[in-house]
């Protein structure tokens, strides 16, 4: 819960300075799905609900907005796990790579549930597109720092 | 009877338990438990935003040097070690240039009653969210900040106050999606009226502006005041597209915001402002 708190403020506030064509990095979907798939998904769903509460308290948003757009992400990391590419950081970079555009999307169908004007493709190729590079970016520095705390926590367990 | 995978079972209730917060949050009955978190995270937020600060003025620093030993090698050692020693005066003086300028702005409107606030935590634009802004700010109803108040700099508005705990606001930015705010072209021979809205991102736009309405590349746009949300009269921003078409009925204008969202360290807040009522943006 440590990392997960340290990575909320990191969000709201540090990485909320660097800005890549319009988007800055999504620290903590990189880290929900990267834990999701050295751990378990059950643990990257409690993780996506109690970082994406923090994320909307930060913001001001409705609590439960980042959550509901975070926690389907989990779900790609049960897709990896029994994958034999588990050790490369290819992997998680391409499930990130997923979960991003994912996260996009039910943002902006959040955001036009509750009556805002969304530009579809606009907002794909001006947020998204430069989210998803960051966020891969970022996937080759958080992924082995995760990978060593998982080691040193404890071993993942085998969900059915 | 096939079972249902215990993770799913999990989302399924993860979810449910959000939906409930979001129904209850945006309809304002978490308030007072969203201002107490607010109060209790803002040390940690106010912390982890100076050394953002730090780091940044150490990119800048460093783009500095990287120009200076292009040309001047042999001081090379000498500029390394100055420039660590006026990091910090640096950041002193870039902020009373801020206040002073702030300072000039509020004492050449005297007709409003201003009350200074720092951004703590620069959630605005992209971040955390790059869908949603908001920023917060060190200022809650202790210091007699209400929801609704507007909220400005010294180039321009920048939004206004959307949720208010104790000791800390969050303020919804003419960016952001949700934000709709009345506005009129400050030109005497146009006063063309519309609504200034937020895009995700990308620049705001000025909509339902009449079609026979005259408005120009470069035309500065204000604050209209229509609505009883905003002081008539604020900048907002400038012109920078206009785009026209015959089968539309308005005309919609581009708009290039005079406040820097990415640079904000520093707001004011104006208190002697009643606003209308704020409607729920969630």
């Amino acid at each position: 819960m440590l990392i997960l708190a340290v990575t909320v403020v990191i969000q709201g506030t540090l990485l909320a300075r660097f800005h890549f064509y319009g988007a800055s990095p999504n620290l903590l979907l990189v880290v929900v799905v990267c834990w999701s798939l050295l751990h378990t998904v059950s643990e990257g769903l409690v993780w996506a609900f109690a970082g994406g509460l923090g994320v909307d308290l930060i913001a001001g948003l409705p609590l439960g907005t980042t959550p509901l757009a975070l926690m389907p992400t989990c779900f790609l990391a049960g897709l990896g796990r029994s994958s034999i590419f588990t050790s490369s950081v290819l992997l998680p970079a391409f499930l990130v790579a997923l979960a991003t555009l994912i996260f996009g999307w039910i943002n902006l169908i959040l955001l036009s549930l509750r009556g805002a004007p969304v530009d579809w493709a606009g907002s794909a190729l001006r947020v998204m597109l430069p989210e998803l590079a960051l966020n891969v970016l970022l996937v080759w520095v958080i992924y082995p720092i995760l990978r060593w705390l998982a080691a040193h926590i404890g071993a993942a367990r085998m969900e059915l | 009877m096939k079972r249902i995978p215990s993770r799913t079972s999990l989302f399924f209730l993860l979810a449910a338990i959000s939906l409930a917060l979001l129904i209850l949050s945006s309809s304002g009955r978490l308030a007072p438990v969203e201002g107490n978190l607010a109060r209790l995270s803002q040390p940690f937020l106010t912390v982890s935003n100076d050394a953002g600060r730090q780091i940044t003025n150490i990119v800048s620093s460093a783009r500095e040097l990287a120009g200076l030993r292009s040309t001047n090698k042999q001081l090379q050692t000498q500029v390394d070690t100055l420039t660590i020693d006026n990091l910090g005066l640096k950041e002193v003086e870039a902020e009373n240039a801020r206040l002073r300028e702030l300072l000039r702005f509020a004492q050449i409107n005297p007709l409003s009653d201003y009350r200074g606030g720092q951004v703590i935590a620069r959630v605005i634009s992209r971040g955390p969210s790059n869908y949603l802004s908001s920023l917060t700010i060190d200022l809650g109803s202790e210091h007699g900040i209400k929801a609704g108040m507007p909220v400005v700099t010294e180039r321009g508005l920048v939004g206004r106050v959307y949720k208010v705990g104790p000791t800390s606001s969050i303020i919804l930015p003419l960016t952001d999606p949700s934000s709709g705010v009345p506005a009129m072209v400050k030109r005497s021979s146009s006063r063309a009226v519309g609504v200034v809205n937020g895009n995700v991102g990308t620049r705001p736009v000025m909509e339902f502006i009449a079609q026979d309405a005259d408005v120009s590349l470069g035309d500065e746009i204000i604050t209209s005041g229509l609505g009883g949300n905003f002081p008539k009269g604020i900048t907002i921003g400038q012109v920078l597209e206009v785009n026209k078409q015959d089968f539309d009925m308005y005309q919609e204008a581009v708009i290039r915001p005079t406040v820097n969202f990415n640079q904000l360290e520093f707001v004011l807040v104006i208190t002697n402002f009643q606003p209308g009522e704020l409607e729920s943006v969630g």
